[in-house]
């Protein structure tokens, strides 16, 4: 089979995606009636006044645990090819991915018992 | 596979050092965690990491030195890497000494400094010996990732964070390149494995015609960009622009570090991909031909030459130490990419003695940068005016390092560009030789170009009267070891003989 | 007004179709036939497609002035990467593609676009744009690099029958490659270490490093 055969199904769901956000945005401009006023164009922030820009910036916690994500996305995508051979590599492969995690899981700990972790406003 | 498996065990035992240093480098940090109110924290990190040096240097030194190849041709475990192993632990443990009397990394975060520079260590062996495309580029990206932290480890300061990013931005432009060229290296020669080149590239070049020329252009271009990753570890022009702001902004031991480990770990990479895959063995006069007559030695020789030049022409002009000194650093890659242009064994040889005693001299010059820095709180040179009131023994050493640093007798730097220059020469007779003369001849006029750079700062240590006339009174340690390195180049500047005859000994590399 | 309504029914019911019909003869086991739309199969518009993609994406964040349109040209373009991958058979790499790349890089460069204050404010000092040198450094790199690119005779395979590639990569990692895969978990740790060394207490500009965290 070629690429474009085994991946079709792939593409389908790909269309029918795309081809369902641009229906149901493209239904709702057409069909949703339009009667704009000056309330209903101020940006909502729960009933109160709005106050200052939305760009606001955020805490560089949030940008510490999407570091972490990421680095931790990795291992488990390092995992999986040795999870899907676990049997076959048997003790070798074991110990060798133990290494692997255990010196993540130093990598954890540091990072938390730092305080990396405490989600604290500055 | 049981076989793959079976090597990697039996592997292990050629991998003492390494294992030592990783685990160290672990433990570091676990240390890190578990002392963190205890009073004498400094100490025992120090301590700890001194330790897993020194174990490292007792494995290094009972690990034989026979040429094996390791985990499955992964790396090579040769005399050859071994000196320049002992060239990143003496880095290491040094810089270890210095961040420990200092004041540049306070108590809290002292412990991951340590624990990365471990790792950096680590890295760096791993560098001299990586005989596979994979590991050549693991190891850097090791040595790079952990040294894009250490320099900006200064938050406060805006310097270091310009540093650290300007670091990342270029290191990730030259790996990006790196790792295109060895796309094309495996497109052409279909192997990773770095000792499997020369054949391969032997086989290739029968290939005549368009295609002929093309297979040669194309492994030109894979070279040439797979030397960006080395050239941005050496701080070769053209990619040494990184150097100066990195050398300002990081923490002045951390740049002692810089200028010396990396730079060796990025020689010994160099020496061992290009004397290993892309020349012939050498011959009874110690003289290597490159495979399939690509012009190697042509194009290190121009690097060289620009490198040196651009270097020492644009160090005149600094009045920052640091930056000065990292103008001179990118000048003495340009010095020691000759002995690689020559590909002899003359000029591996100048190389490694080079990097040996490049190890010394820097250092020590940085050491003074930093004992000036902790009493004046500058860098300027103009707070180096009439030093020799203020500090003898600081100035004197300075003064050594600097003249070394330039290449006079009777100091070290001078047997290092004396074999680096004596490869060069050798070669001026043989064919080609006049470009040789050239390099040779443009080395010589650097040489004396930065002699007055040197010199402006030695005038003003020595001639010059002192803005302030209060003493500096540096720590005992810091004396201790100024006095150290500069009897160092003071010896091994009349008496080479030992520095000649290790690395004589060290030559042995692991051919396919 | 009814007129669009009826437009965007057929369409809705277009898709449908479609996707159900095609549903239906998979369900039946068959495949798709191998269509050539002139000189190019399917297979070879589609890799142009992704190419240009890619191409396309890259251009973008290389050009555009507003660092967000960069971001969406940067997912662009690890998209098209992705799909270049299926055409080379590596379905665990493409997959990695969009789990690491697309799910956690891409989305920490707009976070980090988010983080910074006021960016498209800021004057970025170093504007020189090197249009010179560069135009230059691409009218030397681009011949050689296209002449390299067609003339050279490349070390080739011919593709083999599109098999999963994890059980092979899980081997190659725990075999022959144990070393280099060991050592992505120290640079791993490294930059797990290397967070928290630069994040910690970056908004707290003025504090003096020598206090215990």
């Amino acid at each position: 089979m070629t690429p474009l055969q085994t991946y079709f199904p792939l593409a389908i769901a790909f269309i029918v995606a795309g081809a369902l956000a641009a229906l149901l945005v493209g239904a709702a401009a057409l069909l949703g009636p339009r009667r704009p006023s000056a309330v209903k164009a101020a940006p909502f922030e729960c009933g109160s006044d709005p106050i200052g820009s939305a760009r606001e910036r955020f805490g560089v916690k949030f940008y510490m645990v999407a570091l972490l994500f990421i680095v931790f996305d990795v291992e488990a995508v390092f995992v999986y090819p040795w999870a899907v051979l676990l049997r076959d590599l048997g003790w070798s492969g074991y110990i060798a991915m133990a290494f692997f995690a255990f010196t993540l899981v130093i990598g954890l700990a540091y990072v938390w018992k730092k305080g990396a972790l405490e989600m604290e406003t500055d | 596979m049981e076989q793959l498996i079976g090597n990697n065990l039996a592997s292990v035992a050629g991998f003492r050092p390494e294992l030592v240093l990783t685990f160290g480098s672990i433990a570091l940090l676990v240390l890190d965690l578990v002392l963190r109110r205890s009073r004498s924290r400094r100490a025992l990190l120090a301590g700890a990491a001194v330790i897993v040096l020194g174990l490292a240097a007792v494995l290094l030194a009972a690990q034989s030195t026979a040429s094996t190849p390791l985990f499955n041709g992964m790396i090579a475990s040769d005399a050859f890497a071994t000196f320049f192993k002992w060239i990143f632990l003496a880095a290491g443990f040094l810089t270890v000494l210095i961040v420990a009397q200092g004041d540049d990394y306070p108590s809290p975060r002292v412990g991951e400094f340590y624990g990365l520079l471990l790792a950096v260590v680590l890295g760096m062996f791993l560098m001299a010996s990586a005989t596979n495309l994979l590991t050549i580029y693991m190891s850097i990206e090791l040595v790079s990732m952990v040294s894009y932290v250490l320099a900006g480890f200064r938050k406060s300061d805006r310097k270091a964070a310009e540093a650290s990013l300007k670091y990342v931005i270029y290191g990730s432009v030259a790996s990006g390149v790196m790792l295109f060229g060895m796309s094309y290296l495996y497109g052409l020669l279909g192997t990773f494995d770095v000792l499997a080149f020369a054949p391969k590239i032997a086989e290739l070049s029968a290939t005549t015609g368009a295609a002929g020329a093309a297979t040669k252009l194309a492994l030109v271009v894979a070279v040439v960009f797979v030397s960006s990753g080395v050239g941005y570890k050496i701080a070769s022009v053209p990619w040494h622009m990184w150097c100066p702001d990195v050398y300002e902004g990081a923490p002045t031991p951390f740049t002692a570090f810089l200028s010396v480990g990396p730079k060796a770990a990025g020689f010994a990479l160099a020496l061992r991909f290009f004397l290993g895959s892309f020349a012939g063995p050498m011959g009874a006069n110690g003289m290597a031909e490159s495979i399939a007559g690509i012009p190697w030695p042509a194009v290190i020789g121009v690097l060289s030459a620009v490198t040196m030049t651009l270097g020492n022409l644009t160090a005149i002009a600094q009045t920052n130490l640091k930056r000065l000194l990292a103008y001179s650093s990118i000048a003495h890659a340009g010095y020691t990419l000759m002995g690689l242009a020559t590909l002899s064994a003359l000029g591996m040889q100048g190389v490694m003695i080079y990097m040996l005693i490049y190890l010394v001299m820097n250092l020590g010059a940085f050491l003074v940068v930093i004992v000036v820095a902790e009493a004046t709180g500058s860098e300027s040179i103009f707070d180096y005016s009439g030093l020799v009131h203020r500090h003898p023994l600081a100035a004197i050493a300075f003064g050594i390092f600097l003249f070394s640093l330039t290449g006079l007798p009777p100091f070290a730097g001078f047997t290092g560009k004396w074999y680096l220059f004596y490869a060069v020469i050798e070669r001026a007779s043989g064919p080609a030789g006049f470009w040789y003369g050239a390099l040779a001849v443009v080395g010589a006029l650097n040489t004396a170009v930065s002699l007055y750079y040197y010199a402006r700062i030695i005038r003003a240590m020595f001639l010059e009267a002192p803005h302030v006339t209060d003493r500096v009174a540096p720590k005992l340690g810091y004396q201790l070891m100024l006095g150290a390195f500069s009897a160092a180049i003071l010896v091994f500047g009349i008496w080479w003989a030992p520095i000649v005859e290790w690395s004589q000994r060290s030559m042995v590399m692991l051919r396919g | 007004m009814p007129r669009k309504i009826v437009i965007w029914v057929v369409l809705a019911a277009l898709v449908v179709t479609f996707v159900g019909v095609l549903g239906a003869r998979m369900a039946e086991g068959a495949v798709l036939p191998e269509i050539i739309l002139g000189p190019l199969g399917l297979t070879d518009a589609l890799f142009y497609l992704f190419a240009a993609m890619t191409f396309a994406g890259a251009a973008t964040v290389a050009l555009s002035k507003n660092i967000l349109h960069s971001a969406l040209g940067l997912l662009a373009a690890l998209m098209g990467t992705g799909s270049l991958y299926v055409f080379l058979s590596a379905d665990f790499l493409a997959v990695t593609q969009l789990l690491v790349y697309i799910g956690g890089v891409l989305v920490l460069i707009l976070f980090a676009v988010m983080l910074t204050n006021r960016i498209t404010e800021v004057k970025i000092s170093n504007a020189s744009l090197g249009l010179v040198g560069g135009g230059a450094l691409l009218v030397a790199t681009v011949p050689v690099l296209v002449f390299v690119a067609i003339a050279t005779p490349w070390a080739t395979i011919v593709p083999a029958e599109l098999a999963p590639t994890t059980r092979e990569i899980g081997n190659a990692f725990l075999t022959r490659w144990l070393l280099p895969f060991e050592l992505a978990s120290l640079v791993l740790l490294a930059t797990l270490i290397g967070a928290v060394v630069i994040a910690r207490k970056e908004l707290k500009q003025d504090e003096p490093d020598t206090s215990v965290s």
